[in-house]
């Protein structure tokens, strides 16, 4: 048996389109024929001389527009702010969280005007990680749908005249004892809880209400029954042996991603001479990044999840001395999971269940397996509990039952858009239009905002103050890195205001924090204080009455579905943001839409085929949606993501894929995001087109990922990775050399410098966010679906994801891999980030016509966009195919309108001075960030200093929360990407073979499996 | 009379002569020196606060010997809080006439006063300056050079002159030899014939000339060509009249105190025009233009000089930028000025010297950037930043002690364009 590594079912199948994918990077062929002639058989046209009129035109244009110097305004300041120097960047230590996502990031602000944003490391929290969503929130800020003034009914107001009517309003309620209801998504600050306080006191019928569109509160309420808990505990996967996971996405949407992932790969390195990996168990139904990374995965409908759960609650309680309960599992299943238990035992007090369903039975058995592990305390920390979940299904249901018999009175919205995230979305929308006072504090249109009788716009994350406590005891804060770009107010002082408290929130902070901070400007400049060692994590026994819970479990029939979360999107708030929206899937590798996956069994017993829209129906709801045939997807299982579909958000969103939140089920008062009995038919409708780049810039089937497995390595370093020897002859004899002894060119003569980076395929989780942060860094343009789809994308660096599956080595000899289609049901999965590779021989310089892209003392392949002439030579002779050419001009340009940070005034403020914004017709690619090389030398030059490993970072590197990056001097014998280097184990260079001689390495994947087993 | 009493007479009168005439010189010479005097303790005492003529943070010193006693003058200046307190009515008024400002003490001599209020009063009897009149620095006439170009064009006319009075010559010869000949008249050419029949006959001649046009044309089209967007000498008008060789000439102010920026960022920076009142706040006249000027920093700010205080409608200054990069061209000041350790002047030309209105001095193309990196010499020694490296180019063979910029890699593509 041998491992076939496979980039999509496409290449499985050999379909045409993926051969002609692989066979030719630039497929499409100028319309030549169109430009030049008429009709092709109309001979007496003379296109010669038409092309070159065109062509001396051209040039007289060029050189006349030339002459012309345009005369350009410089305007100082009047009074020149002390920190700020024109042209020297300022960072500022702040928060992001909003409701969803958290991390506690440093602002970069160039000029008054926040460009990027990077993780804080000074947090025990994220840790100095941020992920794709956070990245991109930079490029919200600049979003032009935002509300430019207070509205009254739709129509712009003054503050003042908002302020009167809500007041008055809200006093007449009030003293008719009328329901004011304040919903928001969860709040975790505590200034901000006691505004909402102060405005309850104010008005005693007030109550607030948090909701999350995607909702954990099962694990509140299983908490509250097993532990007398009303929290959700924080973890220390860091501490786990193994992990077991029951559809927790943990290391992409989980409650705290960017936490987990810190952890998750601390555990999974193998540097610096550990030889021991946590083992990662994945039991799901649709394929996520968590599962795509475990080093077992087993698929599971999600209505057998409380059969795995029972079953491995039993068997760890039969060694522990605990009552079993009943379970459902048998076979296979119950095999698989006594394997799994056995590991659990092995491993008690390191090892840590986690279940990512919002089913409170289900989440009662797991807190069972975990205190029988007796887990708590040591992985699962209940007492310094995570704030990031708070809302309540059952607060919500209440909310819900209130609006239908009409008791509300007044209804304000913070910070959540109930439309469109909530499954009962219409009733509330109906509801909303009886109610006398409707206040929406979005800073941005959406589907609730637009319904509410008086918008009165907060300010963005970074235009305001803020605290945070994102676990129990860790504060952070948040401070305005920019002026207001509108006339907006931040909904605390709206809150202020209307409860007869007005004033400034900072102030209010301040005053707040006195008892806090030892000292503010610290604080501040810190962007967190975290009480040293904090609560003592103690140990729960569960309480809860599992027997019963176990009973719950229901027989189900038919399909089931599995409403998920993009890594893009997430829950949808940010859907108008178009770099979330080109990120490709870092599974499917699609872009721009949702889907169904289904699973290849399912697809081959139906007949459905990728593209096929089908109908889904869930009681009385229903969507319309493309297939795509997923390996992974257990069967009899469908999934679709949320967070599309919206209709109020702006011009890059709307009307994209569909919205699967009216999908979302209710079991009792909590939210269900699994539900069974689904009914799916196919339409007759046209197959729908998809824009993925799974199959874009492939390496024609050359082997570039490398793996091995735990204990291989363990016996032989340089397992998995064996040496490229090519056959040479030395006089008349033959024998064998190392590919990088063989070449063809001198070596380029080191300067002062010799860059370099290392990516750890063992700790890359395939998230996406060093994606963005390139793309915010590097002025990547976004080029909207149509575009992608003609493999056009210009992202400077992708995430291959290849699958793998045993496979017979007669069938890789017959050429025919279509009989891998069946193990490839539950294919392993390898995620692989390839940038310019900058190669010391690279193919690319040697036939640039123009000498556009040459090579640098310091090692880097140097792209000249001002010498390009776009013969795409380079890209053609680059083996990575990490080129992209500038088919259009993307900036300034119409027909690129979803591209908003080229093309308004305001989304253009988001752009990297520092970079050049490219031109049609040339090529560009990875400059390994050399604009932050650059500025890392010249402060070490102003300073006279040596500059220090890790002074410089990659934008890609910096963002990583997994550290799979690695930047780096060779040249300096103390780096880390020395130490890392190590060509006798896992380093390795891609396509080694080539001896192009790349300053980019990798380190093998390993696997902490047994060799030869089934995974 | 004897020769000695005459003697002796007319050395009185000579004595008495040039006693009275030292005794005037010494006198005009004492006068002179303590207007001389006053001028230098004017300056150094008083301008900051005070003009003869005009009202700056205090009143116009004109006429002050005829408002005041000289003893109440002695008393004020060296101690002015003092004189208010005792509640002299005149000084209490003053005191609240100027914004409750106090003038300082001054620890000067009565006769150092004295001269100060002797310069006032000579000051004061002066007619007013014209702005902008004569002897403006920069209008005195240059030395014309006269363009080698005439010479030339001179000497091309004598040439030409000549080559027709020698054919003229050749001609009468040829036919004058034809007549003795007895040979026939050439038959008669059009012009295109002869020209033809010539060139014919001067092949070579006709190649080297044809060589030479058409190199000179290339080499002329090709400097054409590649100067088009070079904007050297570019000198747009200023919003304000700005004068760089008063300010960094004249008044020696380092380019830094304004420029900021170019020690440490990207951009030098137009000052900020809060740097522009550091001075501006006192010194409200200028010696070219006046008032005029100085007036649109007010403006901008919208600054009360009279009251010193700032109003709500202040208004940007929009200058003209006169060196313009292209996007595509990354250049950082520090790199140059705090590292490379380049003078200001090596690329901005003599600003303190003849900048009246600033203008491009260099061309700013690429070739200019290579060039000096072919030259230029790395500051490297005391750097720790260059140490090791410094060392090992030094040991390179055939190494020399000068490392030029091009040496360590400054001509590569990505040290300035990405």
């Amino acid at each position: 048996m041998s491992q076939r590594y496979w980039k999509g079912m496409e290449e499985l199948r050999n379909e045409p389109e993926f051969n002609r994918l692989k066979n030719n990077e630039f497929y499409e062929n100028l319309p030549l024929d169109e430009v030049m002639q008429k009709k092709s058989d109309d001979v007496s046209l003379t296109p010669r001389r038409d092309f070159l009129k065109f062509l001396g035109f051209g040039v007289a244009a060029a050189s006349l527009a030339a002459c012309e110097a345009p005369v350009r305004k410089t305007i100082p300041y009047l009074i020149r702010p002390d920190q700020i120097t024109p042209g020297i960047a300022n960072w500022y230590a702040s928060t992001y969280f909003d409701g969803y996502d958290y991390c506690s990031v440093l602002v970069k602000t160039r000029d008054g005007r926040p460009i990027k944003l990077e993780g804080n490391t000074l947090s025990s929290v994220t840790k100095g990680g941020v992920n794709a969503r956070v990245q991109a929130s930079i490029l919200s800020l600049y979003d032009s749908v935002r509300y430019k003034s207070p509205m009254i009914g739709g129509k712009s107001a003054s503050w003042s005249e908002v302020d009167g009517e809500v007041a008055g309003k809200l006093a007449g309620i009030a003293a008719k004892g009328g329901k004011i209801r304040i919903l928001s998504s969860t709040v975790n600050s505590p200034s901000t809880l006691k505004v909402i306080g102060d405005f309850a006191t104010k008005f005693p019928t007030a109550k607030h209400i948090q909701y999350d569109a995607v909702s954990a509160s099962a694990m509140r309420q299983a908490n509250m029954e097993s532990f007398g808990v009303n929290a959700i505990p924080s973890y220390s996967l860091d501490k786990a042996e193994v992990i077991v996971s029951l559809g927790a996405d943990f290391l992409v949407n989980w409650i705290s991603p960017v936490e987990h992932s810190k952890q998750y790969a601390a555990t999974r390195k193998l540097d610096d001479g550990k030889k021991s990996m946590s083992r990662h168990i994945q039991f799901e139904s649709a394929l996520s990044v968590t599962g795509s990374n475990a080093d077992q995965r087993v698929t599971v409908k999600p209505s057998q999840q409380m059969a795995v759960a029972t079953a491995l609650y039993n068997a760890v309680a039969a060694k522990s001395g605990a009552t079993p309960v009943a379970s459902s599992a048998s076979g296979e299943l119950q095999k698989t999971v006594n394997t799994v238990a056995e590991e659990l035992l092995s491993s008690k007090g390191k090892s840590v269940v986690l279940c990512g369903i919002n089913n409170v039975a289900l989440q009662n058995v797991v807190n069972g397996i975990n205190a029988l592990l007796g887990n708590y305390g040591s992985t699962i920390d209940l007492d310094n509990y995570s704030n990031l979940r708070n809302g309540s299904d059952a607060d919500m249901a209440g909310l819900m039952d209130e609006l239908s018999k009409g008791e509300v009175a007044a209804l304000l919205v913070y910070n959540c858009n109930p439309v469109y995230t909530h499954p009962k979305g219409a009733d509330i929308a109906k509801a909303m239009k009886s109610i006398e006072l409707t206040v929406a504090f979005s800073d941005r249109p959406d589907e609730t905002a637009s319904m509410c009788g008086y918008n009165c716009p907060d300010l963005h994350q970074l235009e305001s103050w803020n605290d945070f406590e994102p676990r129990h005891g860790a504060y952070s804060l948040s401070q305005p890195t920019i002026s207001p770009l509108f006339d907006a107010r931040q909904m605390q002082e709206s809150l202020m205001n209307w409860s007869g408290n007005p004033g400034n929130y900072h102030d209010y902070l301040r005053a707040n924090w006195s008892a806090k901070a030892t000292s503010w400007e610290k604080a501040l400049q810190d962007g967190l204080v975290e009480t040293t060692g904090g609560t003592v994590a103690q140990p729960y026994t569960c309480k809860a009455d599992l027997s019963a819970a176990a009973n719950t479990a229901s027989a189900t029939s038919g399909m089931e579905l599995v409403i998920y979360e993009k890594t893009g999107i997430g829950n949808g708030a940010q859907a108008n943001n178009p770099w979330l929206q080109e990120l490709p899937d870092p599974i499917t590798k699609i872009t721009w839409d949702n889907y169904l996956t289904v699973s290849p069994a399912d697809a081959r017993e139906k007949g459905w085929k990728q593209g096929n829209v089908i109908t889904i129906k869930v009681g009385n709801s229903s969507v319309k949606a493309p297939v795509v045939v997923q390996p992974g997807q257990a069967v009899g299982t469908v999934g679709i993501a949320l967070g599309y579909g919206r209709t109020v958000a702006g011009k890059v969103a709307d009307n994209r894929g569909v919205n699967a939140y009216q999908l979302v089920g209710m079991e009792g008062s909590t939210l269900s995001y699994n539900l069974s009995g689904v009914s799916i038919d196919k339409t007759t409708d046209d197959d729908y087109v998809l824009a993925g780049t799974q199959t874009h810039h492939t390496m024609m089937g050359r082997e570039i990922v490398k793996e091995t497995t735990l204990g291989a390595w363990i016996k032989n370093p340089k397992a998995g990775n064996p040496e490229e020897l090519f056959e040479v002859h030395v006089g008349h004899e033959k024998t064998e050399k190392p590919a990088e002894e063989v070449s063809l060119w001198d070596n380029h003569e080191d300067g002062h410098h010799h860059w370099g980076m290392a990516i750890d395929l063992n700790s890359c989780t395939g998230c996406g966010s060093c994606v963005v942060a390139c793309t915010a860094e590097n002025n990547v343009p976004v080029v909207g679906k149509d575009e992608v789809q003609r493999s056009r994308e210009m992202h400077w660096m992708r995430i291959d994801r290849y699958y793998s599956s045993d496979a017979d080595p007669k069938e890789g000899e017959s050429g025919d891999i279509k009989l891998m289609e069946i193990p490839s049901d539950n294919p392993r999965v390898v995620f692989q980030p390839v940038m310019c590779q900058h190669c010391a021989h690279a193919p690319c310089e040697t036939v640039c016509p123009v000498i556009a892209t040459s090579h640098s003392s310091e090692g880097l392949n140097q792209m000249t966009y001002n010498r390009c002439v776009g013969t795409r030579y380079c890209a053609n002779n680059c083996p990575y195919k990490v080129r992209r050419f500038n088919w259009f001009k993307y900036s300034d340009n119409e027909q690129f309108a979803t591209n908003i940070s080229m093309n308004d005034d305001l989304g253009k403020m988001v752009l990297n001075p520092d970079v050049t914004v490219r031109a049609r017709g040339v090529m560009e690619k990875c400059s390994m960030c050399v604009q932050r090389i650059q500025e890392g030398k010249l402060n070490a030059k102003r300073a006279g200093q040596p500059i220090s490993d890790g002074q410089i970072q990659t934008a890609c590197a910096q963002s990583c929360p997994t550290n799979a990056i690695t930047f780096g001097d060779f040249r300096n014998k103390e780096s880390r990407l020395n130490k890392l280097w190590d060509p006798k184990g896992r380093s390795y260079h891609l396509l080694g073979e080539l001896n192009v001689q790349p300053n980019v390495y990798y380190q093998t994947k390993v696997r902490n499996i047994e060799e030869g087993k089934e995974a | 009379m004897s020769i000695i009493g005459r003697i002796k007479k007319s050395s009185l009168t000579y004595s008495l002569f040039i006693v009275a005439f030292f005794a005037v010189l010494t006198v005009s010479a004492q006068d002179a020196a303590s207007t001389q005097d006053g001028e230098a303790l004017f300056k150094a005492n008083c301008a900051s606060c005070h003009a003869v003529k005009e009202k700056m943070i205090g009143p116009a010193l004109k006429g002050i010997e005829t408002r005041r006693s000289e003893e109440w003058i002695l008393k004020w200046v060296k101690n002015s809080s003092a004189v208010i307190k005792s509640g002299d009515d005149y000084a209490v008024k003053l005191y609240n006439d100027n914004n409750k400002v106090a003038m300082p003490s001054f620890n000067l001599k009565d006769a150092e006063i004295n001269s100060i209020l002797a310069y006032i009063k000579v000051e004061a009897a002066k007619p007013d300056a014209v702005p902008g009149g004569a002897g403006v620095p920069g209008a005195a006439p240059v030395q014309e050079e006269k363009p080698i170009g005439l010479y030339l064009l001179i000497a091309a006319i004598v040439l030409l002159l000549l080559a027709g009075m020698l054919g003229r010559v050749q001609q009468i010869l040829e036919r004058t030899v034809r007549q003795r000949e007895g040979l026939p008249e050439p038959v008669p050419m059009s012009r295109k014939a002869a020209a033809i029949h010539w060139a014919r006959n001067n092949k070579k001649l006709v190649a080297v000339l044809l060589l030479v046009f058409v190199s000179w044309g290339s080499v002329k089209g090709w400097y054409t060509l590649k100067n088009i967007g070079v904007m050297q000498g570019y000198t747009p008008d200023q919003p304000i009249k700005y004068s760089h060789k008063l300010h960094a000439g004249e008044m020696q102010i380092q380019c830094i105190y304004c420029h900021s920026g170019a020690e440490r960022g990207k951009v030098a920076g137009i000052p900020s025009a809060n740097v522009c009142m550091n001075c501006h706040k006192y010194v409200r006249k200028g010696p070219e233009t006046g008032t005029e000027e100085i007036a649109k920093i007010y403006k901008a700010l919208d600054y009360d000089p009279d009251k010193g205080t700032y109003g709500p409608n202040p208004k940007p200054i929009q200058w003209v930028r006169v060196h313009n990069l292209p996007d595509l061209a990354y250049f950082n000041h520090g790199q140059h000025v705090a590292v490379g350790k380049i003078a200001c002047q090596t690329c901005h030309g003599p600003v303190q010297d003849s900048m009246t209105v600033v203008g491009q001095y260099s061309p700013l193309t690429m070739g200019w950037c290579i060039d000096c990196h072919r030259r230029t010499e790395v500051k490297m020694a005391g750097n720790a930043y260059y140490n090791d490296y410094h060392k090992e180019l030094l040991s390179k063979p055939g190494a020399d002690s000068i490392i030029t910029v091009s040496e360590i890699g400054g001509l590569e593509c990505a040290r300035c364009h990405y």
